[in-house]
This record gives structure tokens, sequence and C-alpha cells, in this order.
């Protein structure tokens, strides 16, 4: 990959700016890698991580799961619940890690250093994607083996690649969102940090974390329509737990996957979007070395 | 003639040339001028971002949804059928935005001012006792999780059919168990802020996860009698059980119990089917005392480290 950066003379700057297409590509790789880095590195140097984010979260998970054991529910709710745990890692780590991220990137003066390197913007979305995702992985894998052994969930799965495929299309989806939502609160500023507490639990309860989101009535189909969160852990349900009395109401697992497909088509080319448009009138209007606000 | 007899000019130093170790020692006064600059500055900080009915929004959002999963986890299963344990489970979630409001206030407080403003170096040489500015900061989210805890009852009551009889209230019990109550709040919050001195920016999500997993074994919206009895145990000393039971029995006298009941670790050892109210305010009282000394202590031995360690301004990203 060096290659592609070794010094060539040229004749003048613009020579020297027409980057071809290698060179482009072999730049965005090395900024994904570059801006995972300090996720995955960070994982290793405080480990104080393990406890606050797999153990504490896992009692939090834990707690439902005796509601429903104090309400005497039936055996998949626990699963339900079981598997709502473990997707919030990703959702919280879309909210916290994602979204906030280039508006705190502002914050810390790291910013206008991202939009004046060579590379997409979106690259460096991307990174932090990648580098939220190995420590949320973690996490929601570790909820549901953990819960799983200890509560005695049982999984009927008629269809692997299936639940393969919705659980990759809903992290798409969601972290496609989160670079939306990135872009949104870089625009508004210190609001973003309290809207952040907006989007935890009114989204667990309109996108059904602990119970069939079909239950919600109207309120949970526009959820599945607008939220990953709410039409993956659908779809996951639906074809985790085959052998049980899933409540009708929501669409067919297939179609949630070409919603999952759909959404995540939107939310990138959104971000792309957005993420231009900002930067445009953040440079108009010089906000993008303003902090604090 | 001691340096302390001579006459001081102003903010100068004393006339005799020397330093005097009675001036670096603040009053009572003092520490409430601090703590009342504290909460004011939290305040703003917590409201002024926008306009009333978007605060309103934000401060209420958040409390109603989590009552809401656990109203709709219960309709689920129960299809309407026991009333009794909707209320149970409104004041138990309304409750838990205090919990969550109050330890989160308190961390945040060290995160915003290490990580976001940078200001903590300063605020922390200010002549402030540096304990008493971040529980000043940390009343402002206390005061907004009052405000949710509230509503959501208020909500759990107009719109959701939980019975409440005004005129039944206990309200001796009420306060006594609200004011000893805070106070346990308020000391596990200081043990959170302990804890984000040490760690890094991600910190922002541990309150969450901690006052997530004391909800596993506070008894706030199921019967401690449905845990192993080694979790019963642990609720038991953990001074938020009692808070919530004592709560729960001002507000709704002769209600569920989350202490007692069939199969409790409290019953077989108490032979009670639910604790007196004097029994849930002294074991308040004696369990909120320690995780108050303990915080304190904790706090201290982390600001010694962090000092030590030089964390007070060293900031983190990823």
């Amino acid at each position: 990959m060096s290659a592609a950066f070794n010094f060539q003379p040229s004749a003048s700057p613009q020579e020297a700016a027409a980057w071809s297409r290698r060179q482009v590509l072999a730049t965005d790789v090395r900024s994904i890698r570059g801006r995972a880095y300090p996720r995955v590195t960070g994982m290793f140097r405080e480990k104080s991580w393990v406890f606050f984010e797999i153990l504490l979260p896992f009692l939090a998970t834990s707690a439902f799961v005796f509601v429903y054991r104090a309400l005497e529910a039936p055996a998949e709710y626990i699963g339900f619940v079981v598997l709502g745990g473990a997707m919030t890692a990703f959702w919280l780590n879309v909210i916290w890690m994602m979204a906030q991220q280039l508006w705190w990137e502002k914050s810390q003066g790291n910013l206008e250093l991202y939009f004046a390197a060579p590379m997409n913007i979106m690259s460096v979305l991307f990174g932090m994607a990648v580098g939220g995702f190995v420590m949320s992985s973690t996490r929601a894998a570790a909820v549901l083996v953990i819960a799983t052994t200890l509560y005695g969930v049982s999984f009927a799965i008629d269809q692997w690649l299936l639940l393969i495929a919705v659980f990759f299309l809903t992290l798409a989806a969601l972290y496609g969102l989160g670079m939306v939502l990135a872009s949104l609160f870089l625009m508004w500023g210190r609001e973003a940090w309290h809207l952040t507490q907006l989007l935890i639990e009114p989204v667990y309860f309109v996108s059904g974390l602990n119970f069939p989101v079909g239950r919600l009535g109207i309120v949970g189909s526009l959820a599945i329509s607008l939220l990953p969160l709410a039409v993956g852990l659908d779809a996951m349900r639906q074809l985790a737990f085959a052998d049980a009395a899933y409540p009708l109401g929501t669409p067919s697992p297939e179609i949630e996957a070409l919603i999952l497909v759909a959404m995540t088509v939107v939310f990138l080319l959104a971000a792309r979007f957005t993420l231009r448009l900002l930067e445009r009138l953040a440079r108009k209007e010089g906000r993008l070395s303003v902090r604090w606000q | 003639m001691t340096g302390r007899e001579l006459p001081i000019d102003g903010l100068g130093a004393p006339g005799w040339g020397g330093f005097d170790p009675a001036r670096t020692r603040g009053s009572g006064g003092e520490a409430v001028r601090s703590f009342a600059v504290a909460a004011r500055l939290g305040w703003q900080m917590e409201a002024n971002w926008t306009d009333p009915i978007l605060f309103f929004i934000y401060s209420v959002a958040k409390p109603v949804s989590a009552a809401l999963i656990l109203v709709f986890m219960l309709e689920v299963i129960s299809g309407g059928s026991r009333p009794e344990f909707r209320a149970f489970i409104v004041v138990g979630s309304a409750l838990w935005s205090f919990v969550v409001s109050g330890i989160a206030g308190l961390a945040w407080s060290i995160l915003d001012d290490r990580e976001r403003y940078r200001m903590l170096r300063y605020v922390y040489v200010s002549p402030s006792d540096f304990l008493v500015v971040v529980l000043g900061r940390g009343l402002a989210r206390i005061a907004v999780g009052a405000m949710g805890a509230a509503i959501t009852l208020g909500i759990g009551v107009v719109a959701l059919g939980v019975p409440f009889d005004p005129a039944r209230i206990d309200w001796p019990l009420l306060v006594v168990v609200m004011a000893l109550g805070l106070g346990s709040i308020v000391a596990i919050g200081i043990v959170m802020a302990a804890i984000c001195l040490q760690t890094r920016q991600e910190s922002w999500s541990y309150p969450e996860a901690a006052s997530g997993a004391l909800f596993l074994v506070s008894g706030a919206v199921f019967p401690l009698a449905v845990l192993p009895q080694p979790l019963q145990v642990v609720g038991l000393l953990t001074p938020l059980s009692w808070w919530v039971e004592g709560v729960r029995q001002a507000l709704f006298p002769g209600g569920l119990t989350a202490i007692g009941g069939d199969g409790s670790f409290f019953g077989s050892v108490a032979g009670l089917p639910a604790p007196a109210p004097l029994q849930v305010v002294l074991a308040l009282l004696a369990t909120g005392t320690v995780a108050t000394l303990a915080s304190i202590a904790v706090f201290r031995a982390s600001e010694r480290r962090a000092k030590d360690r030089g964390l007070l301004d060293q900031t983190t990203g990823s």
C-alpha cells in the first residue's frame, strides 16, 4: 500500500494534487485503520471497561429477566430480553461513540484537522464504526453467552444464513444512522449532548427492546419503518425463536431484511449528503474550530 | 506577638510577610457559597441549552419511557390482570430516575470539567472544597430526576390507572425516607464520581451501567424474593432497596412489598411478611450511613491517587 505514497516529482502543485484512484483508496483505507486504532487499542490499555461495559450491563439485562420471572412469563420472553440486552451494546455505541463523535472532535480541536487532511471524512466515520464494533460486539457476545447459559435460553434457529445476514444488515443500518446523526449533532452543538439522552430509553421503548414490538400497534409499525434497532431486533427474534408463539403484526424476517437493506442505503447516502452540506456550511460560517457551543 | 495578630491588608500577604495557615481554611459560609455557585452553574449547563418546552420533554421522556417499557412487559404477560403490580412497577421505575440522575450528575460533572471543558485542574486548585463543588454540580441533575419522577408518577396515576389515594399517604414516613434515600443516592454518586476521576473519556456510560446493575438488587421493579438468596442479601445491604420500600409503604400503605413476601430472605430471617415502617427507616439509616462514610473515604482516596498520577488534567480520546 505504501507504494501509492512514494514521492514522485511533479511539474506543478495541481499535478501533485491529482491523485490516482489507487492513492485515494489507499488513503481512505489508512484513515479507516487509523481511526479504528485508538478504539481497539484503548480497550486493552484500560481494562476497567470489562467491568463497566460487560458485567454491569449484563446485570441490567438480568434485572429484566427477573421481571419476567416474577411475572411467570413464557420461557421465550427471557430469550427476547437477552437478545435485546445484547443488541443495546450496538445502539449505545452508535449513540455515544458515533453520533456525538464529530461534535466531540470539534470540542477537542481535531475536527479541522480531519477536514484539512486529504481523505474522505466518511472514512473517519467508518473507522469509528469499525473500532466501536469491536468493543460492542465483545460486550454483546459476552451478554448473550453468559445470559443464555445462566438463564437457560434455548434458541430454535431454522434459517442461520438469514439470521446472520439480518444481524449484519442491522449493524450496517445502525452505523449508517450513526453517521447521519454525527453530522446532525455537529450542527446542533451542545443540544446534541442532551438529545443523546432522548435517544436511549425512548428508543428502547418504541423498538420493543424487552417485548415484541408488534404489541405497540401503530407505534411499533412506525418504529419498524424508521429504526434499524426495532426492525433488526424483531427479525432476529422471529429467526432465533422460530418455535415460539410470536405475536403477529410485524412483517416476515425476509421483508424486514429488505427494509434493513433500504435503510442502510438511505442512511449512508443521507450521511454523505449531510456531511458535505455541513462541511460547506461550517467552512462558510467559520464554525469548524468553534468549541463548546 | 504572632503573625495572626498582625493587621492583614485585604487579600495581600500578612503584614509580617509570612504564611498564615489560618487563611487557607475555608469557613462553613464559604462552603455554602461554593455549593450555591456550583449548583447554579450546574443548572445553567443543564437547562439553558434549549427552550423550556424541549427541556421539559427531555426531562420526562427518559423516565416515562423507562416506566412504559416495564408497564408493557407487564401488560404483554398479564393482559391487565395484575393492577397491583402496575403500581409497584410505576413507583419503582419513577423513583429510579432519581437514582440514575443522582449517580450520573456527580460523575458527569467530573467528566465534563476534565474532558470537555478542561477546567477540572482550575476548579481543583480553587479555594473551594472539591467535593462541595462536585456535589453542587450534581444537584441540577437530581432536580431534573425529581421532576421526571414526579411526572412519571402523575402519568402512572392519570393514564395508567395506578390506584392512588392522596389521603392515605404516610407523610412523616415519606419525608424521612426521601431525605435518607436522597443522601444515599448522593453517596453512590460520589463513589461513581471517584471512579470517573480515574477512568477515561468513555466513562460517560458508566453511571448508567452502575445504576442498571443496582436495579437488579434493589427491588425497584420486582420483589427481591425472585432473586437467588445471595443476591437478596446484597439487596438488603443496599440503601436503595430500603428507600424504594419506604416510599412504596408511604405512598401505597398495604401494597406489595419488594423486601418481604413468600420465599424472601427477609421473611425467613425476620419471620415477618413485610418490614414495618420503623424497620425500614432504621435499615435505611444504617445502610445509608455506611454508604455515605464509605463514599467520602473512596472519594478522598481517588482524589489523592488522581493528584499522585496526574489524572486531574489528563484528557483522553478514542
